[in-house]
């Protein structure tokens, strides 16, 4: 066993962060769930993503995400496999910002989410221009994007807003939920993922 | 055991292709709406979708999945059709809005390549069984741990969503409101969210170590439990799905 703290990129997974993928989509899913429940304005779908990226690091969050979104294609709609990638960099972004020490306090975490929800608009905006030539499907987000196309913004611009819109609030509440459930857990669970940890193996 | 799919057990030419090649079609389909936007052609696609679907038995089980977009597809036509930038010619008029012809246009190709898209996915996830495609993805040189965590998702989904019901009665019988203003349903949200998420997470800890101990992380080669399946057609059906996509990029390159 060296010394040095393994890299977070560390392609090295551990059973237990592997089985965390499964779990945190499992939690993405129950999120949605209980959101549509208590009939709350945001999707909360990605509680679980964001969870596990501050738990295991960005590799486990990413492969969360995109694995979620494959499997939510699978079993429920077709068109949320496009959002694959959004929902990896969801991961990324979470997880290094965690692990950088992001998530200390409210006012970090928001700042985090804050960033998530920028990213993902960012990275949907090209996806949304390629599949549905800039919409979302989102009441709000098209509402936004055709008062913004009537006012003459570029496509890709209006495109950018549909996303902004929907993504920003839902990734700032979010993030704070996970950072609010992630700072609960006891010690003696969230060590167990961690890929930067020197646990030695058996 | 009670597992989240789609797949509907039929016995039909489609069910008993490869899983491969219907991955295969799903990309080589959607590619092919973008190499030739024509709605003529897409319609083309659309319609040998359809007709795989019907042969597969599951026309009425892809019903649902197209019900689920049926808002983004009234929303592009809607959008496109009033406010696209190169509306130029006016098809009709609603008051002070008027509805074009090119963004019809535009919207009818973006509809028709989500049909497609919707179509091949169903054709793909209805006649193919999770277990099926995994393990012919594993063979392919696939992670036998992403399978793993792909078929485990599967399964525990609708555990834990048995499980949702006993949280949501249990907090409920300790007062907690599930009505009311919207402060009160997102204060409801976390003792839901709660037990969920640390309940999930000790059985991780436990998975792991039933995991190991059947040599999970193991890096020796993994055998199969089930015989390989036959696939009659399979380079043929292949062959040609792939001839059509290049067929398609010629023909976008010469005319």
């Amino acid at each position: 066993m060296n010394n040095n703290k393994k890299s977070m990129w560390s392609l090295k997974l551990s059973t237990a962060a592997i089985v965390l993928i499964p779990a945190a989509i499992g939690i993405n899913y129950i999120g949605k769930l209980f959101a549509s429940l208590l009939r709350l304005p945001l999707w909360l779908d990605s509680i679980g993503t964001v969870l596990a990226a501050m738990l295991a690091g960005p590799v486990i969050g990413a492969a969360a995400g995109i694995i979620n979104n494959i499997i939510y294609g699978i079993t429920v709609s077709p068109v949320s496999t496009v959002y694959a990638i959004t929902s990896g960099a969801i991961g990324i972004t979470v997880g290094v910002m965690a692990y950088k020490g992001w998530i200390a306090n409210v006012k970090k975490a928001t700042i985090v989410g804050l960033v998530t929800g920028l990213v993902a608009a960012i990275v949907s905006t090209p996806l949304n221009m390629i599949f549905w030539g800039g919409q979302t499907g989102n009441i709000w987000g098209d509402a936004f994007y055709t008062f913004l196309i009537s006012n003459d913004v570029p496509q890709w611009l209006a495109s950018f807003g549909d996303s902004i819109v929907v993504d920003v609030p839902d990734k700032v509440v979010t993030v704070l939920i996970s950072y609010f459930i992630f700072k609960g857990l006891p010690k003696s669970l969230t060590n167990i993922y961690r890929q930067d940890s020197e646990i030695e193996e058996l | 055991m009670n597992t989240m799919t789609l797949y509907v057990e039929k016995d039909s030419p489609v069910h008993r292709l490869d899983p491969l090649v219907k991955l295969l079609y799903v990309f080589a389909s959607i590619a092919l709406t973008y190499i030739l936007p024509e709605p003529l052609f897409i319609a083309g696609v659309l319609f040998v979708t359809l007709l795989l679907l019907v042969i597969g038995k599951v026309f009425r089980n892809s019903l649902p999945i197209l019900t689920l977009s049926m808002f983004l597809i009234f929303s592009l036509v809607i959008v496109q059709g009033f406010f696209h930038p190169d509306n130029v010619t006016e098809l009709f008029s609603i008051g002070p809005l008027v509805f074009y012809e090119e963004g019809l246009y535009v919207a009818l190709v973006l509809v028709l390549r989500v049909l497609v898209m919707i179509g091949s996915f169903s054709v793909l996830i209805l006649t193919t069984s999770p277990d099926e495609m995994v393990e012919r993805l594993i063979k392919k040189g696939m992670s036998p741990r992403i399978g793993h965590v792909i078929l485990s998702v599967l399964q525990l989904i609708p555990q834990m969503r048995a499980t949702t019901s006993k949280i949501t009665d249990a907090q409920r019988s300790r007062g907690m409101e599930t009505e009311g203003s919207m402060l009160t349903r997102i204060k409801a949200f976390f003792p839901l969210m709660g037990p969920v998420v640390l309940n999930s997470l000790n059985e991780t800890k436990e998975r792991s170590i039933a995991l190991e101990m059947r040599g999970f992380g193991s890096s020796t080669k993994k055998t199969f439990l089930n015989e390989e399946k036959q696939y009659p057609y399979n380079k043929l059906l292949a062959g040609i799905i792939i001839a059509i996509v290049i067929l398609g990029i010629v023909w976008r390159v010469m005319v």
